[in-house]
């Protein structure tokens, strides 16, 4: 029956949890679950995996803009019908695979792909995101869906991507790069452990409304949320409030996460940051968290152009310089920070020096360094 | 900012229903919102020892009791607080309780 607006807790079904996985499996997968003997990648965006019986499964992995209609959901599904009996996956970075059991099929499925365009001409599954290249860039709300953006998250993924477009489709590079975006420092996502991460930042401290804040916020709530203590409890012309310290603030937001009165975003103080070196991988080096190279981009809607522009510098002279398996983060940590910023041509500003709490062990200890 | 009529009177809420001037919260106010939140028919004490609890709290400390707390202090667990609050501990309980809408990753 349908729901009972009056009655909502009748024919109530809760607790079920997702379907189980194995509901959805290609049968060929299936079959060889857990007996896969090894893979290759024969051109960028195909995978072919072989199994102890001998069966093969081919993979052709191609770019999703994560955000997508039900239209071109149905889209995906005809083309998994025509191609694959109707079986499809997505990828952890929200790229779509279509796999087929036999070589034969491959080409059909490849061609009928590529042919496919949006009306502006945007390739609608584009192949790809395989081996040491670029693959889809994992990214957040922006301005489409989330109150605490300092920039937009679909349309900077875009115009990077656009920019970049060659080398997802290419396997040249010394490893692995991912990119990431978030577009605030609450950091959904993962721009803390990319290879080159794009960052939403403010750069005024909030505005406090005196005149609505007790009603909307729990203060205690919004003095503890500040990292550096900048905010405190006040009376302002009778009322409850908060006061900040803008000395102490450094406009992360995160009072106005809990704090509805006390919003921060501003067209010219809002922006990009971004951040290098991070990996998520224990291949050979450890994992890193990324670090921030630059401080601040201002947004330019609807392009970045600037930003952009920073993304592709700091990719290709990593791409041009750096050994064979070394991720960016290695690169850098090999031939020193420095020599970074020298090759990069970015330049390295005050802000750049961590001075939050246990900075110090940022700091250099030693006396190795080049001139 | 939209009104929400409850038993005669007018309230001002958000879009979500929550109270937006805390100081006209009165218990009226929980009964005539009850039903909006899937509760049938007058509240009863269990409810009303959460709702009291919740105020109490919230005059005390000027925050909303966290979820361990609320259940420690009230001897309801959690499952109980449900089967009086369909809507749960926040959207349900802290709304008729008449405290601000809860913020953060919710
Ligand atoms: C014995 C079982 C398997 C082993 C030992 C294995 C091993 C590997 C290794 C070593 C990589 C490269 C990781 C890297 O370079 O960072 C990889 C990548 C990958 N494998 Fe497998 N794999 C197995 C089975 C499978 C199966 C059954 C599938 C799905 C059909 C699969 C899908 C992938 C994908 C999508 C990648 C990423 C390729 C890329 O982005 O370049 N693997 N696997
Ligand atoms: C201010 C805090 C946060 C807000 C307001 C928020 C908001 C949202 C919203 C509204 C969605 C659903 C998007 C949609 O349906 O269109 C979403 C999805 C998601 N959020 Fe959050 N979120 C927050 C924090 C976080 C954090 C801290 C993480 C992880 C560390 C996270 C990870 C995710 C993921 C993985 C998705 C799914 C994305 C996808 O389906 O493509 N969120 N978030
Ligand atoms: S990174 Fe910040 S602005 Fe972006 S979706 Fe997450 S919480 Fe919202
Ligand atoms: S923006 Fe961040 S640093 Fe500034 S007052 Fe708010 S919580 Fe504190």
């Amino acid at each position: 029956m349908g729901y009972d607006a009056s009655n909502p807790m009748k024919d109530r079904i809760t607790d079920v949890g997702p379907r189980d996985y194995k509901e959805f499996l290609p049968p060929v997968i299936k079959r060889n679950f857990g007996k896969w003997l090894y893979h290759e990648i024969l051109e960028p965006g195909v995978l072919v995996h072989v199994s102890a019986a001998g069966e093969k499964v081919y993979t052709v992995r191609v770019g999703g803009a994560r955000l997508m209609s039900i239209t071109h959901i149905r889209e995906i599904c005809d083309i998994a019908d025509k191609h694959c009996d109707g079986y499809v996956r997505w990828t952890t970075r929200n790229n779509i695979e279509f796999m087929v059991d036999d070589e034969a099929k491959l080409k059909p499925l490849m061609e009928d792909l590529e042919k496919r365009k949006f009306a502006g001409g945007s390739l609608k599954f584009p192949r790809g995101g395989t081996g040491a290249g670029l693959t889809n860039i994992v990214h957040t709300q922006g301005w489409l869906h989330c109150h605490t953006a300092a920039t937009d998250a679909s349309g900077v993924v875009k115009a990077v991507m656009d920019e970049l477009y060659d080398d997802f489709g290419r396997m040249r590079f010394p490893a692995h790069v991912r990119i990431s975006l978030a577009c605030c420092l609450n950091m959904c996502g993962a721009v803390h452990c990319s290879d080159i991460a794009i960052l939403g930042v403010h750069r005024k401290p909030p505005m406090v409304d005196n005149e609505y804040l007790a009603n909307m916020c729990e203060i205690p709530l919004a003095v503890a949320a500040c990292p550096t203590g900048a905010i405190k409890p006040a009376t302002v012309e009778g009322k409850k409030s908060v006061a900040v310290n803008d000395e102490k603030c450094m406009y992360c937001g995160n009072c106005f996460t809990m704090c509805p009165s006390m919003p921060l975003a501003d067209e010219e103080g809002s922006g990009v940051a971004i951040l290098v070196g991070g990996k998520l991988s224990n291949r050979i080096s450890v994992p890193m968290f990324s670090k921030v190279v630059v401080p601040f981009l201002p947004n330019e809607p609807p392009r970045w152009p600037q930003t952009v522009e920073a993304i592709k510098k700091i990719l290709y002279t990593y791409v041009e310089d750096a050994k064979k398996y070394e991720r960016l983060g290695d690169w850098a940590a090999r031939i020193g920070w420095e020599r970074f910023f020298e090759k990069t041509g970015l330049p390295f500003t005050e802000h750049l020096i961590d001075d939050y709490r246990f900075a110090y062990t940022t700091w250099r200890t030693s006396t190795q360094f080049k001139f | 900012m939209p009104q929400l009529e409850v038993e005669g009177k007018a309230y001002e809420v958000d879009e979500d229903g929550f109270l937006q001037e805390l100081d006209k919260w009165s218990r009226d106010f929980a009964q005539g919102y009850a039903a909006i939140e899937g509760i049938e028919g007058v509240l009863t004490e269990e409810h009303w020892k959460l709702i009291d609890y919740i105020r109490n709290y919230y005059t005390q400390f000027g925050i909303a009791p966290m979820i361990r707390k609320m259940c420690k202090d009230t001897g309801l667990s959690l499952k109980q607080i449900y089967e009086l609050f369909p809507s749960g501990p926040a959207k349900g309980a802290c709304k008729l309780a008449g405290l601000s809408k809860p913020t953060g990753c919710v």
